[in-house]
């Protein structure tokens, strides 16, 4: 299944293409992936994250379903 | 002891006075709104003789404590019609607090209305006013660098600044405060204060610190102790110890767009498809490749340095940051997605005067009406600088989001109490629409800023898309930040007191070793309570019911893209956020 993976801020480094710029890429993942799974495979440092997926927050053990956007970021603040 | 320095704008006396016995626990924003529920009618003419325009450095100003050096500023407000409180960063608060002066009071009214003048107030707390009638007009930069001019080159000052949309009275003007560099780009933005510095006939106030150290504290020892635990709090949390010192307040672009919370062409989306031209990422590459600076301070003793300097093509200085807030307003609000653009207009409202905040929405709402095409970059700066022309045009512009909407015919004016709201949309994140509704201050996201567990996971979570429980959330936090203003804390140590215990803890272990009495977790929150019964009284008197602390209508009926989402926090839930109101009053025997 397709997945668009938006990785933001010290994370945007981790897409596999390791290319800057825009911050999402259409990834294939295994049918029935979890967020979890998806974090082991790009390999995100073990630190606190802030996860949406379809612009809702998500819990890592969420399954991802094909067409789905997963956004990661690192804690984050400002205003 | 601390002192109030009163500046008579009528008889053009300066008097040093003992703070009141009833305000020594005072400073910030309790004090400013003190002194303008004390001494100013709550039916006042904001721009009349009878306003008072107070500055006031934080409880803890002057002081080596980190993150403490935020300014507040306090009139009956010319955009609302009730108590203000704008703070500001830069240095000016911690230049006052060394001088031992709890609040500077601006009063009266100068009886030649085309006289302008400078207070000056020298290290040794003398002070006069000096006539700068060339300096009307001038830009912020401009009077910033005629003030070194008059300066000696030894001399170590800040300064407090007016720009030409504050001389002419327009209710979205702000109060320029220099940062480390002398830069006059940090503001006292919020609710027309410029106009009512201009109406007093300041132009400038220039503070002198030169040879002062930091003020003492009562127990050196024990404040070293709770300021270690303090800052490395501060330095830890990831919020504040990375996200912000890498990327800037504009981090938060892209995970308020992604929340769908992200307010695009007035309010009419959640999400902006230009936002990676106006993302903290994208800032941040640009700058360091335009030889920018990334990371530094407002003022002295910050430990978090968000702030950051644009630098335009050619690697000269343009602006400060921009801010999120500026970035969202005149970026996304608009439809403009060149950071250059952004940066251009943002730049002239700093140098005129002028909320970017209010300013964004205003050119938004401009645009709605079809006047100009959203995203058209030239026809914002050139409407933007219609303000200070005196046309009719200028003139709706300069007095804000509603003003305009209202000539101009359009049908959703995103304000609270006459004041624009910020750059998060309360149908999306709702926690943040119980602040906007209820505050004192208009819509004002840092007066309860419910971001932090609605969307960021700090201090909690709370769904943002449901109702349940964001009043509460509000509450709380808009008691926090009155005592974080209080105490003259930049707002973003927030993020680490939200989440570590110890840190809230360091804060009363702080302001316990500095004033040698017991401050306990409870007498802080008493004063950011007691900072708020001021503020709501004052408006009540002034005549805001209910009926104002509501979101404007659209909100509750039009859904918002992406997740279509409405904001359906009840009003009964609305009208208990400030439930503590009478006993507060009660205990402070005001009514």
């Amino acid at each position: 299944m397709i997945v668009d993976v938006a990785l933001f801020a010290s994370l945007a480094s981790f897409q596999p293409d390791g290319l800057p710029g825009r911050h999402s890429r259409p990834l294939e993942f295994p049918e029935g992936f979890t967020i979890s799974q998806v974090i082991s495979a790009l390999a995100l440092p073990d630190e606190p994250r802030v996860i949406f997926v379809n612009g809702r927050h998500a819990e890592e053990s969420t399954v991802l379903r094909e067409g789905d956007r997963l956004a990661i970021f690192p804690p984050v603040g400002g205003g | 002891m601390r002192e109030i320095m009163r500046v008579n704008m009528s008889d053009l006396s300066i008097k040093l006075e003992p703070l009141p016995a009833g305000w020594a626990r005072y400073g910030g924003r309790v004090l400013t709104s003190a002194i303008i529920f004390t001494e100013v009618p709550a039916d006042a003419d904001a721009l009349g003789a009878d306003n008072k325009l107070v500055f006031a450095p934080g409880f803890l100003g002057g002081t080596n404590t980190p993150n403490g050096g935020r300014l507040s500023v306090g009139a009956k407000s010319p955009l609302t019609g009730g108590l203000k409180e704008s703070n500001s960063g830069g240095q000016a608060a911690h230049g006052l607090g060394k001088l031992g002066l709890a609040a500077v009071i601006v009063e009266g009214k100068p009886a030649d209305p085309s006289a302008a003048y400078m207070l000056v107030i020298e290290a040794d707390k003398t002070a006069k006013l000096e006539r700068v009638d060339a300096w009307k007009g001038m830009g912020n930069y401009a009077v910033a660098e005629a003030i070194k001019a008059t300066r000696p080159a030894d001399d170590r000052f800040s300064t407090i600044t007016n720009g030409p949309a504050g001389e002419m009275g327009l209710r979205a003007s702000g109060i320029a405060v220099s940062d480390m560099k002398g830069y006059p780009n940090r503001f006292a933005g919020r609710g027309g204060l410029g106009a009512v510095m201009g109406s007093k006939g300041l132009k400038a106030i220039v503070v002198s610190d030169k040879g002062l150290s930091n003020v003492e504290h009562a127990d050196k020892e024990a404040f070293q102790a709770a300021m270690k635990v303090f800052a490395n709090a501060l330095t830890s949390h990831p919020v504040s110890g990375q996200g912000l010192p890498t990327y800037g307040t504009n981090v938060l672009a892209n995970i308020i767009n992604e929340a769908g919370g992200y307010p695009t062409r007035n309010f009419s989306d959640g999400r902006f498809e230009g936002v990676e031209g106006i993302s903290g990422e994208k800032q941040r590459e640009t700058t360091l490749e335009r030889g920018g600076n990334v990371k530094h301070g407002c003022h002295t003793g910050c430990v978090i340095q968000c702030s950051r300097y644009w630098y335009d093509k050619d690697g000269h200085y343009k602006t400060k940051g921009p801010e999120y807030e500026s970035a969202w307003s005149l970026g996304a609000d608009c439809g403009i997605s060149d950071m250059d653009v952004v940066a251009e207009l943002d730049y002239t409202c700093g140098d005129l005067g002028l909320d970017t905040i209010e300013m964004g929405a205003t050119l938004a709402v401009y645009m709605d009406s079809g006047a100009i095409a959203f995203g058209d970059g030239d026809a914002a700066l050139a409407t933007l600088k219609e303000t200070v022309t005196g046309s009719e045009l200028g003139k709706a512009i300069g007095d804000g989001a509603e003003a305009t909407g209202i000539k101009y015919g359009v049908a959703h004016i995103p304000v609270v109490k006459h004041q624009a709201l910020p750059a998060y949309d309360p149908r999306p994140i709702q926690g943040i629409g119980v602040t906007y509704a209820t505050s004192t201050q208009g819509a004002d996201h840092t007066a309860g800023y419910a971001i932090t567990a609605n969307v960021l996971a700090v201090g909690g979570t709370v769904d943002p898309l449901k109702p349940e429980g964001q009043a509460a959330l509000s509450q709380g936090l808009q008691i926090a930040t009155g005592m974080l203003d209080a105490m003259g804390f930049c707002i973003f140590v927030a993020f680490p007191v939200l989440d570590i215990p110890e840190a809230f803890g360091a804060i009363a272990d702080m302001v316990s070793a500095h004033t040698g009495e017991t401050w306990d977790a409870d007498a802080l929150m008493a004063i950011g309570k007691e900072a708020l019964t001021y503020e709501r009284l004052f408006n009540q008197h002034a005549g805001f019911t209910a009926a104002d602390d509501r979101l404007p209508a659209f909100f509750k009926e039009v859904p918002l893209p992406p997740h279509n989402a409405v904001f359906t926090v009840t009003d009964a839930e609305l009208d208990s956020v400030f439930d503590f109101v009478p006993e507060t009053a009660a205990g402070l025997g005001i009514s």
